[in-house]
């Protein structure tokens, strides 16, 4: 299984951290590689080589973490060693649950200077795809963890959450609300989208105050960018629906904590669509306070995958520049910086094989690197998923053949 | 109305799929049940209605605005003797049998010719069908009596499928 995956690296900037989980069951991956059975596919434990989505994020001390969904489980492990080995798995949620899978839904994790692991995710809670975001922390290093709880007592339906730390250390979420959709249809009025709701914790994630909407009308089924342009001052980007039918994107900057911005469009792109796009932005603000996003559009007047940056604050975004080869469908684009170096990567697909590729910039977002195909695989994966421990940056991927794999990028500035 | 479009299709696309040697599954399904859509099944789907027009619909459960239409096809198929459709379940995460048969049911089109996405690898079904395509539903493709085909994302209103036909006419004329 190792011999494979390092047969499918690609590229001398790569540096390979990790093989498959060998706490997992490499011959459960053997029999996945032959089972095309969809929905009824066989991997059913709640193992890390049974999950479809998985979401790293490094601690101070540089342990990495792991949250996945599977079997209905949202499960969370560390590693010691770069992702070699994982340490046995600690059940978020011990009874499962009806998870999320909409395709721009994962589990969320957050490690604060302390040590403290925040863990957000969303069920459905009926069989109209209405759903519930909880929200649970463990305060003994992974141990355990507290009971997840709602982040929200709004009953209608919440999706797509987002959790963060700022600058402080203060734990900030938002997440796709649509709590005003029942009092629309109260008074007859057609309700669009969803509401972006936030809300912060003042007491390291043992509770959440009440929420409010920042802004509604988004769009309800794609995922949320988070960044900061300081202490209590998030920046999130997003889907927006403009003027009822137009789904581009969009950031918002709070002016403190409980405040935020106006909406400053990235783009008019003009994708004018009432279907779900489930494919959400990526941001990173970067030190020196560029906002950069990545994104995916199919409108009017550009389609595939794009980049752009703002110097201002979001006020004005550069114009969007193409990402990938427009013949391998890119998707799935993500951004992150690290130590001055802005890193992108991003999905492309040729009907036959699945490659992640990745570009890397030391300008601030003016020019990139080449572009650099780093792993593939033949079979369903995971999105890509930047991450860091603060000095590499690293490509996370689970991929349905070859398991886990956390790849450091390194590159020649 | 619903039967007819059933029997018109149902045959075709079980010889194409002997002729072209394709899995097993496509033959399989009966009259009323979901057709598994496979590697190899929009290919069997293309020859099968070849020199004809043909509106194959994208949907699925998990999609608001599919609600809304479906219904609205099967309107259309009782009204226009004319309109071959095919229906593809192409959620973008592989969905319940059981939910894709009962919204079929609910929305009156049970008895046309359904199809439902059966690979985990959905990427690869969807760049069989359009390589640019990201799995945003509804899209319709209509197939026309020449082969060429037109895709429409989103939602689509029935008098474009009304004059799409009466072009078909014309064109066979």
């Amino acid at each position: 299984m190792r011999r494979e995956l390092l047969g499918r690296l690609i590229g001398t900037v790569v540096v390979v951290m990790s093989a498959p989980v060998t706490a997992q069951t490499p011959t459960s991956h053997a029999q996945m590689s032959h089972d095309h059975g969809g929905a009824t596919s066989a991997c059913n434990s709640p193992t890390l080589a049974c999950a479809t989505k998985v979401t790293p994020a490094f601690a101070a001390d540089g342990t990495l973490w792991l949250a996945w969904m599977a079997a209905g489980i949202v499960s969370v492990a560390h590693s010691q060693d770069g992702g070699r080995t994982f340490s046995p798995a600690v059940a978020v949620n011990p009874t499962p649950l009806d998870l999320d899978w909409g395709p721009d839904a994962r589990p969320k994790i957050a490690i604060d200077g302390d040590g403290r692991i925040f863990v957000a995710f969303a069920i459905f809670k009926d069989k109209a795809f209405n759903g519930e975001v909880f929200y649970t922390r463990s305060a003994d290093g992974g141990h355990s963890f507290e009971p997840p709880r709602p982040i929200t007592t709004n009953q209608e339906s919440q999706r797509f959450e987002a959790i963060a730390l700022d600058p402080n250390g203060a734990l900030f979420a938002a997440w796709l609300d649509k709590r005003n959709r029942a009092p629309a249809k109260e008074r007859n009025e057609k309700y669009v989208g969803a509401g972006l709701a936030f809300t912060w914790s003042d007491d390291h994630g043992a509770g959440v105050a009440e929420s409010t909407l920042a802004v509604d009308n988004t769009c309800e089924c794609c995922r949320l960018g988070i960044g900061f342009v300081g202490p209590g001052q998030p920046v999130v980007a997003f889907r927006n629906v403009f003027g009822g039918t137009v789904r581009d994107h969009a950031v918002i900057t709070f002016a403190d904590p409980h405040t935020p911005g106006p909406v400053q469009r990235i783009s008019v792109d003009d994708w004018k669509t009432d279907v779900c796009p489930h494919q959400g932005p990526s941001l990173a603000v970067a030190s020196g306070g560029t906002y950069h996003v990545t994104w995916f559009t199919n409108g009017n007047v550009r389609k595939g995958v794009f980049y752009a940056n703002s110097r201002d604050g979001g006020r004005t975004f550069s114009d969007p520049v193409a990402i990938g080869q427009p013949g391998r469908n890119p998707s799935r684009p993500f951004l992150l910086e690290v130590r001055g170096a802005l890193w992108l990567t991003w999905k492309e697909f040729d009907g036959e094989d699945t490659t992640v590729t990745t570009m890397v910039s030391h300008d601030d977002g003016r020019t990139w690197s080449a572009p650099k195909t780093v792993a593939q695989t033949a079979d369903t994966s995971d999105h890509p998923l930047l991450t860091t421990d603060g000095k590499t940056a690293y490509l996370s991927w689970q991929t349905k053949n070859e398991g886990y794999h956390l790849i450091a990028l390194r590159d020649v500035p | 109305m619903k039967r007819r479009t059933m029997r018109r299709w149902i045959l075709p696309v079980i010889l194409a799929a002997a002729a072209l040697a394709l899995p097993d599954a496509i033959g399989s399904a009966s009259p009323g049940e979901l057709h598994e859509f496979v590697r190899g099944s929009w290919k069997a789907i293309r020859h099968a209605q070849a020199g004809r027009p043909v509106v194959v619909h994208f949907w699925g459960v998990t999609c608001g605005p599919c609600q809304v239409e479906m219904p609205r096809w099967d309107k259309l198929l009782h009204e226009r003797a004319d309109l071959e459709l095919v229906t593809v379940n192409a959620d973008l995460v592989p969905d319940d049998p059981g939910a894709v048969s009962n919204m079929l049911a609910e929305t009156g089109l049970a008895g046309a010719e359904n199809w439902m996405f059966n690979d985990g690898f959905v990427e690869r079904l969807r760049f069989e069908i359009d390589p640019q395509w990201q799995g945003e539903i509804p899209l319709t493709v209509l197939i026309g009596r020449d082969g060429g085909t037109t895709t429409i994302e989103g939602v689509v209103e029935p008098d474009v499928i009304r004059t799409w036909l009466d072009g078909q006419v014309q064109a066979s004329k």
